[in-house]
């Protein structure tokens, strides 16, 4: 099971697994240790999106570089691009994304997970990647700022 | 007995009688041979019955709804005889509309079956044993399209039907297979599923309507339709229909192996073929494309004086396709010179939700070498969509990078069949992304799906956020 910290702004609460990696646009990297990599959207990303209407990720065999589309999701509000938080070939898409979309809502760190990336260099990209505190820090900083907006 | 014309036709679909009805506008004496009813495919066993079931299925589903409207309706549920009337009598309205408008202008109709015996004459044999040689300076072979029939073992076994048999609802199967995702395969995967069937489509293809739609439109509607406990199987090839115990069963091959559905009805839907054995054409030296008349961009066929359109000559079968070359083939023989121009041949699919598109689609668009751009709005944020409570679908603009010239506009979503015509209108007259995005789009329609995707090549679409 995983761990997660918790950031409260305003009426919201984001939760943040800390056995993961996090690109800067909300998109989680989770190493199987077999050189695959589990990707996914957090818990921020997934909330600020909205109910997820259709999420379409590339198929099986798709090679991405890091930073690169690797899906797309539709929400009410607005359509994620989600990019690569590693570089390399998609192994795995979550089968269930296509009759159940709402799982990456409903659980962003678990059963809604996008894709198995076979990584190209996972070290290398990892470095690009924060740890679940400084994404939380990250997170804190435009969440307070959106709220400053309203 | 020997009757002379300016121009006969052979064929009274579409295509064959918008060229009547434009010939005689313009002045000529016109003979119309047709075999059967008047309208062709597309109005006795094509668009219109079948519009007519979707018609009344949507308001069966919307009516279930009622609810979500705040409107009591107890129990909305089908009347299938009632259904059969309703589409027979949309039927009986517009054939007898054609045929009215025929006789306003003066177009004789020869009731018979027709066959090309020189390049300046139809013999129409009656049925009866006799035969009417029709004289004329042009001939237009508008003959149609028939189902197609591939050669897979058992389609022969009662049960398997095609297009035509399964606009009768008056008995519904509880599981109807439908071999072959396109446009008509889906139509009544949509009607039966609607009516209460439970419904498979085997499409051969990766993708549902294969040729018909956009590629990323097409993978949607299989994920909705999918939702809806539709069973699509893509990439599966029918290799044989035989008898099970109590129904039929369908066996086809996928990337996985061998497999096998078993239902009541098997609906033959693996698309149309032009109408052309035994008209005669060979022996008159007319130049075939395989099954298809071969034309030039005139609609001439290699003989002079001959022509032909519509879905005899392949391409896009579709009725308003075939009756705009009604109109080109008819204007060039009064001696305007006028090539036909199918860019903005809009593609309209019946099912729930609807699916349309105009010009080149994303792929198409790429392999020709465009910068392109795909601008996106989904119909969930749109207003009117939101109100009608149906959000599923969203609006496609292929445009040129650079210029944002629309190269193509596909869609799916509430009457978007309808919402096509205005890329039609953009395809046809050049318009960029830009001009759509400043011609003010009434609000609140779906209209403003068109609008929002427009803006979005300025990066300026307002109600929705689109990240990158
Ligand atoms: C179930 C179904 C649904 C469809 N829905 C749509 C739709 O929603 N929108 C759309 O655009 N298209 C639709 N189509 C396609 C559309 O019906 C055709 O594209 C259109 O009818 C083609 O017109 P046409 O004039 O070329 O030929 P047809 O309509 O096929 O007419 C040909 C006519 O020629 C006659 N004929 C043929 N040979 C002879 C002969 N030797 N002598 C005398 N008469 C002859 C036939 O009896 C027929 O009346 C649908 C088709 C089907 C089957």
């Amino acid at each position: 099971m995983s761990e997660f910290l918790e950031l409260t702004v305003d009426k919201f609460t984001f939760r943040f697994a800390t056995d993961r990696y996090y690109h800067p646009e909300g998109v989680w990297a989770r190493p199987e240790g077999d050189g695959r990599v589990r990707i996914g959207l957090s818990d921020f990303a997934q909330q600020s999106g909205g109910d997820v209407a259709f999420a379409e990720v590339k198929p099986v065999g798709t090679v991405v570089a890091f930073g690169e589309e690797v899906a797309s999701i539709e929400t009410m509000k607005t359509d994620i691009v989600v990019p690569a938080p590693v570089s390399g070939t998609v192994a795995e898409v979550n089968p269930a994304l296509e009759m159940t979309p709402e799982v990456i809502s409903e659980d962003p760190y678990g059963e809604g997970w996008l894709a198995v990336i076979a990584a190209t260099d996972w070290e290398a990209d990892r470095a690009h990647l924060m740890d679940a505190q400084a994404y939380l820090e990250r997170v804190r900083e435009v969440a307070e700022e959106e709220m400053r907006k309203k | 007995m020997t009757e002379v014309y300016d121009v006969a036709i052979l064929g009274a679909g579409p295509g064959g009688y918008v060229a009547a009805l434009r010939a005689a506008q313009l002045g000529m004496r016109v003979a119309l041979v047709e075999e059967a009813r008047v309208g062709g495919t597309c109005l006795n066993v094509g668009c219109i019955p079948t519009k007519a079931l979707v018609t009344a299925t949507d308001l069966l589903a919307r009516a279930r709804r009622a609810a979500e409207y705040g409107v009591r309706i107890p129990e909305a549920a089908p009347d299938l005889e009632g259904m059969m009337a309703y589409q027979r009598a949309a039927v009986e309205r517009l054939v007898g509309g054609v045929e009215q408008l025929l006789k306003e202008w003066k177009v004789t109709v020869v009731r018979g079956r027709g066959r090309l015996v020189r390049p300046d004459a139809l013999a129409v044999a009656d049925g009866a044993g006799g035969t009417t040689e029709v004289v004329v300076r042009h001939i237009i072979l508008a003959p149609g399209s028939v189902m197609a029939r591939p050669p897979i073992p058992g389609l022969d076994l009662p049960g398997v039907v095609t297009s035509t048999e399964a606009l009768d609802v008056s008995t519904l199967p509880a599981h109807l297979i439908v071999i072959g995702g396109g446009v008509i395969g889906l139509e009544f995967a949509c009607i039966y599923q609607a009516l209460g069937s439970r419904v498979t489509v085997l499409e051969m293809m990766p993708n549902l309507l294969p040729g018909a739609a956009d590629e990323a439109i097409a993978k949607r509607l299989a994920v909705v339709l999918r939702r809806r406990g539709m069973d699509i199987r893509t990439g599966a090839t029918v290799q044989a229909v035989e008898e099970a115990e109590g129904g039929l069963r369908v066996r086809f091959t996928t990337a996985k192996g061998e497999e096998a559905v078993e239902g009541d009805r098997v609906l033959l839907a693996t698309g149309r073929w032009p109408n052309t054995a035994d008209l005669g054409l060979e022996e008159v030296g007319i130049r075939m494309n395989r099954r298809a008349i071969a034309v030039d961009e005139y609609l001439r066929t290699n003989v002079p004086n001959v022509w032909a359109i519509g879905d005899a000559v392949g391409g896009m079968m579709l009725a308003h396709k075939a009756m705009v070359d009604g109109r080109v083939a008819v204007e060039n023989i009064a001696g305007q010179k006028r090539a036909v121009d199918y860019r903005s041949v809009p593609s309209a699919i019946f099912t729930s939700p609807e699916v349309a598109g105009v010009g080149l689609t994303e792929e198409q668009a790429r392999q020709q070498g465009a910068d392109v751009r795909v601008l996106q709005f989904p119909f969930s944020a749109n207003p009117r969509a939101q109100i009608l409570g149906e959000t599923e679908g969203l609006v496609r603009i292929v445009c040129e990078a650079g210029s944002g010239r629309v190269l193509g506009v596909h869609m799916m979503g509430p009457h978007v069949t309808e919402l096509i015509a205005e890329g039609a209108l953009a395809v046809q007259t050049g318009a960029t992304a830009d001009d759509l995005a400043w011609t003010t789009h009434a609000h609140p329609t779906l209209t403003e799906a068109v609008l929002e995707a427009a803006l979005g090549f300025q990066g300026a679409t307002i109600h929705y956020h689109r990240k990158t």
